[in-house]
C-alpha cells in the first residue's frame, strides 16, 4: 500500500504520540514496565538509584522492568502536571504528606489498602509515620524515610573552648555569645540555594519553644498560631537572628558552605536535618570527624528534654492511572529487603531510612556510619514511643508552609512584626482547615 | 490568503490564546492545580488586591520597567552611536558587547551570585578580605531588585546596542555627511540626526521593554527567588509561588491577568502609534 503526503504528514503526530505512550508498556523481553520519576539527588544518589535500586530490582525478579527519571527540583510541579493530564509514572513519590495531601484528595493516587493487606505494610511500618499517608480512613501512600531537624556541632571546637553540650535555651546562649565574642558564628545556617531553611529553623523554634503538646492542638484547630508559646518562639527567632546567631551571611550562604563553616570551625554548630549525613562533603563518616550530633535541647518552658521531631520526606504511592499497579506495589516490596535498605543506606545515608519495625536500625551497625547509626537509632525509638515534635514540611498545609518560610523573612528582617506575621498564617491555616487540605495528624502514642 | 496563513493561526489558537483563555478562566475558579476546579467569582481578585506582597511586587515591576527603560537604553544607544562613527572596532565589539545574550540565564545568574555578589566565594568576599566593608546585595531587601536589575542589565544591553547599531546604519550616510559638514558634534549629530532616524526602532524596543518588564521571571527565580523578605517579588514570581508552592492556581492566574493588561496596554499605544504614523504618511 502506498502513502500518500497528506497521508504521512497526518500519521506523525499519531506515531509520534503513540512512542510516548508509557501506560502498559512492555520491555522487549516482555516484562512489563514500571516507571519512576526521583526529584533532586546528588552523583552519590544517582548512582545509589542506578545500582541499589533500579538494576538491583530488575536482576532480583523477571516480571517487572523499573525505569527511573531522575526530574530535579522541580519534580512536584511536574508531577502535578502530569497526573491532571493522566500522563504521569506509575509510582508517584511526592516531597511528603503536605504534597500529598491535595493528589490523595483530588483521587490522583490508588487507595494501598489492598497491597497493605496482601504485604502486611500496616504491621510493618512505624504507625505515626504510616499514619501521616491516611485520608478518609484509606492508606494512600507509603513514608519512604524518617527523618529529624538535630543539633550538628564541631565537638573539637566545643572541647577547646570548654563547651558542653546544651540542654537549655539558657546553656545554648551562652554557648552562642561565647562563640560570637571569639567571632565564631554561632550557627552555621544559609538559605541562599533552598529558602526551606527558613522552615527547618522554625521546626525548631514552634516545637522546642512552645512544645510539641501546643504544636499539635495549633495543627488540630484547639489552639491559634496567635497564641503566646508561638509569638515567644517567632520572637526567639527573631532574637537570634538580629544578635547574629545565624551569622551575617544567612541569605548569602548555601546549605553546604553554611554546614561547612561547621565542618572547618569557623561556626560551632547547625541546626539542620537527618539528610545532612548524606552528604559526603562534610565528612562525618570518618572515622576522625570533628562533627558530633544530638537531638534539639529544649529552649521553652514547655519542653522538659531534647527533641526530635517527626517528618517524613517522601512519600510513595501509585498512580490513579497506572496500569501496572502490581509492578509498583512490588517495587515497594522489593524496598522493604534486608538487601535494600543496606546497600541504599550505606550508599546514600539519610535518604532512605524506611520507617520499619522488621528493619530495625540496629541493622545499619555494620556501614560504618556511627553519628548516622546512633541517629536512627534514637529516631526509631522516639518515633516507636510517640515523643516527638512535628515538622512543618510533613504537617503544615501548603499555603499556610509557604508563608511560614517567606514570611519570617520579612520578621527577622524587621519589615513585619511577630504577631503580623502569626495572624497571617492564623488566616491561611483556618482557611486551608477549613477545606480540608491539612495532612493528618497521627495519634500521639504509637 | 486565509488558508496560507492557517498553521500559523492554528499554532497560535493552539499554544497562546487556548492556554490565554483558559488562566483567565482561571482566575474565577479556586483550584489547587490536581483536583476539581470551583467556582469562586471575584474572590482571587478580592484576595489578591488584599495581600500587601501583591502590591509590593507590582511596584517591583513599575520599578523594573522604569530601570529597563532608562539604563540599558541609554548604555546601548551612546554604544551603538560610537559603534557607528568607529567601523573598525565594530566587530570585535560587538561581539564582546553581545556575549552575555547568548550566556543561558541560568549560568548568568549563577555567575553573579556566586562568583561576584557572594560574601564567601565571590568579588565581595575578596573585596571584604582586602579591607572593604561590601555586603552581599542580593541578601538586602532594599537592594535585592536592583542587583538583579544589573544582572539582567549586563545579559541585555550588548543586545539592545547591536539592535541600535543596525537601526543606525540604515540612516542615510548622506544626511550624517551633511550634518558633520554643517558642524555637528558628536551629541548634535546623536539628537538631531540618529535618534530621529532609529525613533520607530526605539519605540518598539520601549514598548516591548514594558512588555517584558511586565512579565520578568527568570532572573529573579532564579538569583533571589524574589526574596529575602519579598524584597525582589514580581507579579510572575508572586504567581508562581501561588501556582506550585501554594496550591492556589487561581490567584496566580488572577496575578498573571494582572501582567497580562500591563502588556496589553503597551501593546495598544504600539497599535495607536503606528496608526498614527501610517495616517501622517499617506
Amino acid at each position: 500500500m502506498t502513502m500518500t503526503r497528506r497521508q504521512l504528514v497526518a500519521a506523525i503526530p499519531t506515531a509520534a504520540l503513540a512512542a510516548n505512550l508509557p501506560r502498559g508498556a512492555r520491555a522487549e523481553d516482555g516484562r512489563k514496565v514500571v516507571t519512576f520519576w526521583f526529584g533532586q539527588a546528588n552523583s552519590d544518589g544517582q548512582a545509589a538509584l542506578r545500582n541499589d535500586l533500579v538494576e538491583a530490582f530488575n536482576a532480583s525478579q523477571d516480571k517487572y522492568l523499573l525505569q527511573m527519571e531522575v526530574k530535579g527540583a522541580a519534580v512536584n510541579n511536574l508531577l502535578k502536571v502530569a497526573l491532571v493530564a493522566g500522563n504521569g509514572p506509575d509510582i508517584v513519590q511526592t516531597a511528603g504528606p503536605a504534597y500529598l495531601t491535595a493528589i490523595a484528595n483530588a483521587g490522583q493516587v490508588l487507595p494501598l489498602d489492598d497491597f497493605a493487606e496482601k504485604y502486611k505494610w500496616k504491621d510493618r511500618f512505624l504507625a505515626p509515620l504510616l499514619n501521616t499517608s491516611v485520608y478518609g480512613g484509606k492508606l494512600y501512600a507509603l513514608p519512604r524515610d524518617y527523618e529529624s531537624m538535630h543539633l550538628f556541632y564541631n565537638k573539637e571546637l566545643f572541647k577547646q573552648n570548654g563547651w558542653k553540650l546544651p540542654s537549655n535555651r539558657q546553656e545554648m546562649e551562652q554557648i552562642a555569645d561565647a562563640a560570637i565574642a571569639k567571632g565564631i558564628i554561632p550557627f552555621g545556617a544559609g538559605n541562599a540555594d533552598w529558602k526551606g531553611v527558613n522552615e527547618w529553623l522554625m521546626t525548631v523554634f514552634f516545637n522546642n519553644v512552645a512544645g510539641p503538646d501546643n504544636v499539635r492542638k495549633a495543627l488540630s484547630g484547639e489552639l491559634p498560631w496567635t497564641a503566646p508559646p508561638f509569638v515567644e518562639a517567632v520572637e526567639l527567632s527573631k532574637a537570634w537572628y538580629n544578635k547574629g546567631y545565624f551569622g551575617k551571611n544567612y541569605f548569602s550562604l548555601t546549605i553546604e558552605q553554611s554546614f561547612l563553616q561547621v565542618v572547618n570551625g569557623k561556626a560551632a554548630m547547625a541546626l539542620s536535618g537527618t539528610w545532612s549525613f548524606g552528604t559526603k562533603s562534610y565528612g562525618m563518616s570518618k572515622p576522625d570527624t570533628v562533627m558530633d550530633v544530638a537531638p534539639t535541647p529544649s529552649l521553652g518552658s514547655a519542653v522538659s528534654g531534647p527533641l526530635v521531631h517527626l517528618a517524613c520526606g517522601a512519600t510513595l504511592s501509585i498512580a490513579k492511572t497506572s496500569q501496572n499497579a502490581e509492578g509498583a506495589a512490588a517495587v515497594f516490596e522489593f524496598m522493604l529487603t534486608r538487601k535494600f535498605y543496606e546497600a541504599m543506606n550505606r550508599d546514600w545515608p539519610g535518604k532512605w531510612a524506611l520507617p520499619v519495625k522488621d528493619l530495625p536500625p540496629e541493622m545499619l551497625s555494620g556501614i560504618g556510619y556511627p553519628l548516622f547509626e546512633k541517629t536512627i537509632a534514637n529516631l526509631h525509638e522516639a518515633f516507636s514511643k510517640g515523643q516527638y515534635g512535628f515538622t512543618t514540611w510533613t504537617f503544615w498545609p501548603g499555603a499556610t508552609n509557604s508563608y511560614l518560610i517567606e514570611g519570617i523573612e520579612q520578621v527577622w528582617l524587621n519589615k513585619i512584626t511577630p504577631d503580623a506575621y502569626l495572624t497571617r498564617l492564623q488566616t491561611l491555616f483556618s482557611q486551608e482547615a477549613k477545606e480540608g487540605k491539612v495532612p493528618p495528624l497521627p495519634p500521639r502514642t504509637a | 490568503m486565509w488558508l496560507f496563513a492557517l498553521p500559523a493561526l492554528l499554532i497560535n489558537v493552539c499554544i497562546i490564546l487556548v492556554p490565554a483563555v483558559l488562566t483567565f478562566t482561571a482566575a474565577f475558579f479556586i483550584w489547587d492545580g490536581v483536583g476539581t476546579p470551583v467556582w469562586a467569582g471575584l474572590t482571587n481578585f478580592q484576595n489578591m488586591v488584599a495581600d500587601p506582597v501583591f502590591w509590593s511586587a507590582l511596584t517591583n515591576n513599575f520599578i523594573w520597567t522604569a530601570i529597563f527603560l532608562t539604563v540599558p537604553v541609554c548604555l546601548a544607544l551612546v554604544m551603538a552611536a560610537a559603534l557607528l562613527m568607529a567601523p573598525k572596532a565594530r566587530i570585535v565589539v560587538q561581539s564582546i558587547i553581545f556575549l552575555p545574550r547568548i550566556i543561558a540565564v541560568a549560568v548568568t545568574g549563577r555567575i553573579f551570585q556566586g562568583m561576584i555578589f557572594s560574601p564567601a566565594t565571590g568579588i565581595v568576599a575578596w573585596l571584604n578580605e582586602h579591607g572593604f566593608s561590601i555586603s552581599d546585595p542580593l541578601a538586602d531587601p532594599d537592594r535585592s531588585l536592583y542587583a538583579v536589575a544589573a544582572v539582567d542589565i549586563w545579559h541585555w544591553w550588548g543586545f539592545l546596542a547591536v539592535v541600535f547599531l543596525a537601526a543606525m546604519r540604515q540612516i542615510s550616510v548622506d544626511q550624517i555627511e551633511a550634518a558633520r559638514l554643517d558642524g555637528a558634534g558628536f551629541f548634535a549629530l546623536f539628537r538631531y540626526v540618529l535618534l530621529p532616524g532609529i525613533s520607530p526602532t526605539l519605540t518598539l524596543m520601549l514598548i516591548l521593554t514594558v512588555i517584558w518588564s511586565f512579565q520578568v521571571f527568570e532572573f529573579i527565580f532564579i538569583v533571589t527567588r524574589g526574596g529575602p523578605a519579598y524584597g525582589s517579588e514580581v507579579l510572575a514570581t508572586f504567581a508562581y509561588r501561588h501556582a506550585f508552592f501554594e496550591g492556589d492556581v487561581g490567584h496566580a492566574a488572577a496575578a498573571a491577568c494582572v501582567m497580562s493588561l500591563f502588556g496589553l496596554c503597551a501593546t495598544a499605544v504600539y497599535l495607536r502609534l503606528q496608526i498614527t504614523d501610517d495616517a501622517q504618511s499617506t
